[in-house]
């Protein structure tokens, strides 16, 4: 029972973090209506930017991340206004293959700029684990989690409450209706941008805190796309619960599945979730019900 | 379409031809005649570079129908060529001939992609990339994980040479030959697709789908469909690849693939296989310029090493594929057409 305990909050805080990055998928979403496949790449670019400012220049932490943040702001700006600035009002088809476009553009950009060799990362986190009672909770893990319902609450917040989060999802809805109505679907497209990217930044810093960097950290932008799909790709809050379900669904599976499945199950399970919610509902769990039909 | 002078049609039959004119005709034999001779005068590699080339054109054929004709969007056309790669490799070592593992290999990939494209009876536009997506991630952990006498497991299967009576194709310009014949095949079938019922079905579906229905077009058979073709030709192109290259592991079939395929029609432009064959020109050239410039590359970049010109190349693609869809949606097809267009009623000026 202590094992099952275990390994559930295990899942769920690596679900939690994975969810932070799929409210970076969901951001974009939320406020421009593109789903941006290259988020992993972004995440990967937000990686390496860190390690670049921080063991790449030996600057301590506290500056170079900031530093890598405002690099990360400018990267997405530079996306929007070259881009996605110019699809506005194109069918989805195009932006969507703009993503796929820049998926390949930046993966292989990584790999001019800083190589194929794997680094180290730099331990942002504090690493090691908090015992209580019986449990083991990893520091890094938990601060993760708590970080991401801190940040899913007050982009909740943001887009529920305020002004600009209200016009970000006029966006959401429709660009030509949103133009009509007199709100800059150019700015908000920037906004949202400067927003994944950013969020993606922070869940770099989050996954790969002490670990290590190379191109395959971009798989991680592929991991957290089913918790987006499943918590439904219009609400913030629901990658939260999205990202416990698919989490806990992972560690259980990796625990009391793979040693008869060579460990394919836990590897698959997130992706057979996400076929069956295109299947079964495909706005998500707490996604928007009017999505297109037939 | 601007025809040639002095083509008049009195019957269907005869508009449907491709071939119109003496010239025309003169032009074709001679392109084949050309393609044929190829190998016997041009390198070893020349003659690697342009089987592969044939190969990866199949492939793009195919997604031309998925993605070009039918709108959906399928970015794991590469797992399903792979499907076709390991289920001829598996043929191939139960000692099946070719002319039955090929048609196979099609049918094992149009078959389980029906299984991704299921989705699009409830839903459409990149919901449905998404399906694809999983396909493509769940493929390579799916096949290593199988017991390793099924499909080899992680290390790959070796796949049996082709015999045609009693004669292995086993040289460079045999394999030439060989591809050169199937994507002859596949080319009459993809540009026949296009002018069929099925092929207006799908373009209907593409335009309006609304209009579709009331038309009588069923659209979630017609989707599905859609890309049950495609994936036909990605299983064929699968089997010819593992033929050719005579060993399939799964990294042969990855997303990058995937999303090259995808880049190519794209630059080529999506209306019709012309784009395919197009971009699938402009980008085996664009990556062989690379090839050929990559020992100055690599002083350039000299902290890089190995898989530098698979990064520059991808840098390169992805930047034409934006440029394509910011500048010119249509692809080089279009400018192809415009530029005939322009030859035919030279000296008068055309836009």
């Amino acid at each position: 029972m202590i094992d099952l305990t275990q390994v559930a909050i295990n899942g769920l805080l690596v679900g939690l973090v994975y969810g932070l990055v799929a409210v970076s998928f969901i951001v974009i979403y939320r406020s421009s209506r593109i789903v941006n496949l290259a988020q992993g790449e972004i995440v990967l670019v937000g990686a390496l930017l860190i390690w670049t400012f921080t063991l790449g220049v030996k600057l301590p932490w506290a500056a170079g991340v900031p530093l890598a943040l405002a690099c990360c702001v400018g990267l997405s700006f530079f996306l929007e206004r070259s881009i996605f600035r110019p699809l506005i009002g194109q069918p989805p088809f195009t932006v969507f293959m703009a993503s796929v476009a820049l998926l390949i553009l930046l993966r292989g950009m990584a790999q001019l700029v800083w190589g194929a060799e794997t680094r180290p990362f730099p331990a942002i986190l504090p690493s090691g684990a908090w015992t209580i009672g019986p449990f083991i909770l990893t520091k890094r893990l938990l601060i993760g989690a708590v970080m991401t319902i801190v940040l899913v609450e007050l982009l909740h917040w943001f887009f529920m409450r305020t002004r600009q989060g209200m016009r970000l999802a006029a966006v959401a809805e429709d660009h030509y209706t949103a133009l009509s109505m007199g709100i800059s679907v150019r700015q908000a497209v920037a906004v949202a941008w400067i927003m994944g990217g950013v969020l993606g930044a922070v869940g770099a810093v989050v996954l790969l805190s002490g670990q290590i960097v190379s191109l395959s950290a971009a798989s991680i932008g592929l991991r957290a796309l089913p918790i987006a799909l499943l918590g439904g790709m219009e609400s913030v809050r629901g990658a939260l619960v999205a990202g416990a379900i698919v989490g806990v669904g992972e560690a259980m599976a990796s625990v009391y599945a793979d040693p008869f499945t060579k460990g394919v199950s836990s590897q698959v399970l997130p992706f057979a979730i996400m076929i069956c919610v295109l299947l079964f509902r495909p706005q998500g769990l707490f996604g928007w019900k009017v999505i297109e039909r037939l | 379409m601007l025809l040639p002078t002095s083509v008049r049609f009195s019957t269907y039959a005869t508009e449907g031809r491709y071939v119109h004119t003496r010239p025309q005709a003169v032009w074709l034999a001679g392109f084949l005649l050309a393609l044929t001779i190829l190998p016997q005068v041009a390198s070893l590699y020349a003659t690697g570079v342009l089987t592969v080339m044939f190969i990866t054109l199949m492939a793009v054929y195919g997604l031309q129908v998925t993605v070009g004709t039918a709108g959906q969007i399928n970015v794991a056309q590469s797992a399903f060529m792979g499907i076709g790669a390991f289920t001829a490799a598996k043929l191939s070592g139960m000692d099946v001939p070719f002319w039955l593992a090929i048609p196979a290999a099609g049918l094992a990939a149009a078959v389980l992609s029906i299984i991704f494209a299921l989705p699009a009876i409830r839903v459409k536009g990149f919901y449905l990339a998404l399906t694809t997506l999983a396909a493509q991630v769940m493929f390579p952990i799916i096949v290593i994980a199988l017991p390793a006498d099924w499909l080899g497991g992680p290390s790959g299967m070796a796949v049996e040479p082709i015999a045609i009576a009693g004669r292995m194709l086993a040289s460079p310009a045999d394999m030439y030959y060989f591809t050169l014949a199937g994507v002859v095949v596949c080319s009459v079938c993809a540009f026949n697709l296009q002018r069929n019922r099925f092929g207006r079905a799908l373009r209907t579906v593409r335009d309006n789908e609304l209009a579709a229905e009331v038309t009588g077009v069923n659209v979630a058979y017609y989707k599905v469909m859609s890309f049950f073709a495609g994936s036909l030709f990605a299983g064929v192109a699968g089997a010819f690849f593992a033929y050719y290259i005579r060993y399939v592991t799964t990294e042969n079939f990855n997303l990058l693939l995937s999303i090259w395929y995808l880049g190519m029609l794209i630059v080529g432009g999506l209306a019709s296989p012309l784009g395919a064959i197009l971009g699938t020109v402009f980008v085996t050239a664009i990556q062989e310029v690379f090839h050929a410039l990559g020992d100055s590359l690599l002083a350039a970049f000299p902290n890089i090493g190995g898989g530098l010109v698979f990064a520059t190349s991808n840098v390169i693609l992805g930047l034409c594929i934006l440029l394509a869809l910011i500048f010119e949606p249509r692809g080089l097809a279009h400018r192809w057409g415009v530029l005939k267009a322009a030859y035919r009623i030279w000296p008068f000026p055309h836009s």
